[in-house]
């Protein structure tokens, strides 16, 4: 009998070991949302953001519970493309996601972004209050699955005022020739030939396939979907970064760039001064430029010949979207403009130190006439410019960034001419782009 | 009629016991059935389809193997691959057993140096990849100041995509304290009374090495490069560690450190295309077991367990 017991206490546990693991391995199909407490539909909002970056978002979400009776939103930091991906993907999504603009092509055309068009029809929702390079990023094919909550800009030169003086010149470099002559009189090299300072390294601190064409009023595809990376404007746009490795030898400029500290490190080289000049994106040395401080800010130089051209730059924004399986698509949608609206937008960027992507915000005194956002007021004004553009959305846009990158380099190396590396990008990437063409 | 014999062939003690330890074993079973196999499964059907994880895949049949043939990124992905494990592994197994020879001899502080070889296998890939960054950095690595000290090149190790595949193998030979104390214990187990009866014929130190050392530790040569060829064809996180820090693409300089499973990641997780993924995972894997069968075919000739081939 006892020892019958035993028996039995063990199969019993064996079971438990059994069934342990069959539900370890289901619990990831439980779920969220539904009607909340006091009949409040609860939904989900994930954000890539981390750390001190989520705030923002969480502040904006608190005040926008507060404000209405129906919806509880609930945010989750932390959520990187990798775990969005999973959760879409496995048919757990939440109800919004902010993320990188890029991912919008990739997962709108993969069926996994709500269209917001039915939306903006329907409510009668004005994209035209949003600047408009931003919106731009949002759209694939022509249509709308995102919308931006706040936008980021290379468009200014950053410079270090005490290599300036040094060197006894009085004002930045305006057009791009000037910006190479300046290189030129801002490097310097020991008796042993290795450059111990330099004026600006045009791919540093990355190749931007994105900026330099811009800067030369380039364009990677036609309303006929024909990839346009090979044409004049683009080719300049790597000659003009090629020039640089001509002037200063390939081997001396990568030696020096394996020597420079980290990008906004203490050791970082605008700020020690071994680079005088850098792209200037809006979050960058926020705290080390301006009147007064050591790094200065100028529009970012133009073509000489295209005076046109002047204002350009590169603009890269945050994307909120709907995912399509997503339960709570009208309540994630009145969240979405409310994101949108100009108190919103105006506290957000405050407190993101981010461009807001509203038009009309720009021009709030709350931003143009706050000491606390001082830094950025010249990115406000400059926000306006028509010459802002972007990378084209697509579903196979990091396919395209990935391969322009790799050719860039080559003809950067002296390997290839700017255009036949453009021409291997367009041979390569035009098929592809032909198989997603609707 | 058969599964009747079966049936009573086993008694029904026996079943009883067959059941408990099936039991026993259903944690594995059932992890292996749904994490191991049916994943494995999965990834032969994808394969054979075009799947971007979210519609339902559709079949395209040997395409993406066909894609294969024609894709350049995978045939220089393969051949980084392939120099790693030629250049890379084959070297350091031999300077692992070098050092384990080394380490074998009665000499004063014999545990402080085994413990000093061994330390650095304790340091995870990635942490050890980002001082490596630092020992290797151009201008300032302790590398390139030891090297130009007695007036040779520098190279600029981690930005030219000459010297990038080198950083890495020179970094590999850092972490083989495993090889070398597997080595160390297999030198061990060779018995004494060989080397006393060559010394009484006259053999000198090479021969003993030759024919009774590198004979008797032959299984443990066999164990490590299958291990290590494996290892060699899955080499990833070193790369991927390097190419981020010269802030280049995934592929490094000229793509010279994408290596065959970075080059799976990035179509899977980057572009997407989970189909080609699978596809490259499965010629992956009979790449692996034809070399593995090939190690395998020839280790009858030249592996010898207690004195017999």
């Amino acid at each position: 009998m006892k020892k019958n017991y035993r028996k039995r206490s063990f199969h019993a546990t064996l079971l438990l070991v059994l069934a342990f693991s069959v539900v370890l391995s289901a619990c990831s199909g439980s779920k969220e949302g539904g009607p909340g407490k006091g009949g409040k539909v609860e939904i989900q909002l994930w954000s890539s953001a981390t750390g001190d970056g989520a705030k923002p978002i969480e502040a904006a979400i608190a005040k926008f519970n507060e404000s209405q009776d129906d919806i509880v939103v609930k945010t989750l930091s932390n959520q990187d493309h990798q775990k969005q991906l999973t959760a879409i993907s496995g048919g757990n999504a939440p109800d919004i996601i902010i993320t990188q603009w890029n991912n919008i092509g990739p997962w709108s055309e993969a069926g996994a972004v709500k269209s917001l068009e039915e939306f903006i029809k329907r409510d009668g929702y004005d994209t035209g209050q949003i600047i408009p390079a931003a919106l731009e990023r949002m759209k694939v094919d022509d249509e709308i699955y995102g919308l931006p909550i706040s936008m980021s800009m290379a468009n200014k030169l950053f410079y270090n005022k005490e290599v300036f003086e040094e060197a006894g010149l009085t004002a930045p470099p305006e057009t791009l020739e000037e910006l190479f002559e300046y290189s030129k009189r801002l490097t310097k090299k020991d008796d042993k030939g290795n450059i111990t300072q330099m004026g600006f390294i045009p791919d540093y601190p990355w190749i931007d396939n994105v900026f330099w064409p811009i800067i030369f009023n380039g364009s990677w595809v036609d309303e006929n979907g024909k990839l346009t990376a090979n044409q004049e404007a683009n080719v300049k746009a790597i000659d003009y970064q090629m020039s640089y490795y001509k002037e200063f030898g390939q081997e001396s400029i990568d030696k020096f760039k394996s020597g420079m500290g980290g990008l906004q490190t203490p050791q970082d080289p605008i700020l020690t001064g071994k680079l005088a000049m850098i792209i200037g994106w809006e979050n960058w040395y926020v705290d080390d430029r301006g009147e007064g401080k050591d790094v200065g800010v100028a529009p970012f130089p133009y073509p000489a010949a295209n005076p046109e051209l002047k204002g350009s730059g590169m603009v890269s924004p945050i994307a909120m979207f709907i995912p399509s399986k997503a339960k709570h698509q009208e309540e994630a949608w009145k969240v979405l403009q409310y994101l949108l609206s100009e108190d919103v937008q105006i506290q957000y960027s405050i407190d993101f130190g981010s461009i807001p992507v509203l038009t009309k915000a720009l021009d709030n005194p709350k931003l143009t006439q706050n000491e606390e956002t001082k830094v950025l007021w010249e990115y406000y004004e400059s926000a306006k410019s028509p010459n802002l553009k972007g990378f084209p959305n697509s579903i196979y846009i990091n396919e395209y960034l990935q391969t322009l990158n790799e050719e860039t380099e080559k003809a950067l190396k002296g390997q290839l001419t700017a255009q036949e590396a453009m021409d291997n990008v367009v041979n390569k990437m035009q098929p592809i782009a032909d198989k997603y063409k609707k | 009629m058969d599964r009747l014999k079966l049936h009573s062939g086993i008694k029904s003690r026996e079943r009883k016991r067959l059941f408990i330890g099936l039991m026993f074993l259903s944690p594995w079973i059932f992890g292996f059935l749904v994490f191991q196999l049916y994943p494995i499964i999965m990834s032969l059907y994808y394969s054979f389809t075009e799947y971007n994880m979210f519609n339902p895949p559709q079949w395209i049949g040997l395409d993406n193997y066909n894609e294969m043939f024609r894709d350049d990124k995978m045939f220089s992905s393969l051949y980084n691959t392939v120099f790693m494990a030629l250049f890379g592994f084959f070297p350091q197994l031999v300077y692992a057993l070098v050092i384990a020879l080394l380490l074998n001899q009665s000499v004063k502080g014999l545990s402080l140096y085994r413990t000093v070889y061994f330390l650095p296998t304790l340091v995870p890939a990635v942490a050890g990849s980002l001082l490596w960054i630092w020992l290797l950095n151009a201008q300032y690595g302790l590398v390139n100041q030891m090297l130009g000290a007695i007036g040779l090149p520098e190279p600029n190790w981690l930005m030219d995509e000459n010297w990038t595949k080198p950083s890495l193998i020179l970094m590999g030979f850092w972490g083989t304290g495993t090889i070398t104390i597997m080595y160390l214990a297999a030198l061990q187990e060779v018995p004494k009374m060989y080397y006393e009866a060559a010394s009484i014929d006259g053999a000198n130190k090479w021969h003993k090495f030759w024919h009774i050392t590198l004979p008797a530790i032959s299984p443990m040569t066999f164990f490590q490069l299958i291990m290590g060829l494996i290892g060699s064809f899955q080499y990833f996180s070193q790369g991927y560690v390097f190419a981020d820090s010269s802030s280049q693409a995934i592929g490094g300089p000229g793509n010279s450190i994408l290596f065959y499973a970075i080059y799976l990641f990035q179509n899977a997780f980057m572009y997407l295309k989970m189909g080609y993924a699978s596809a490259m995972a499965w010629i992956l894997f009979i790449i692996v077991l034809l070399l593995t069968l090939l190690i395998f075919k020839s280790s009858s000739k030249w592996v010898f367990y207690g004195g017999e081939k």
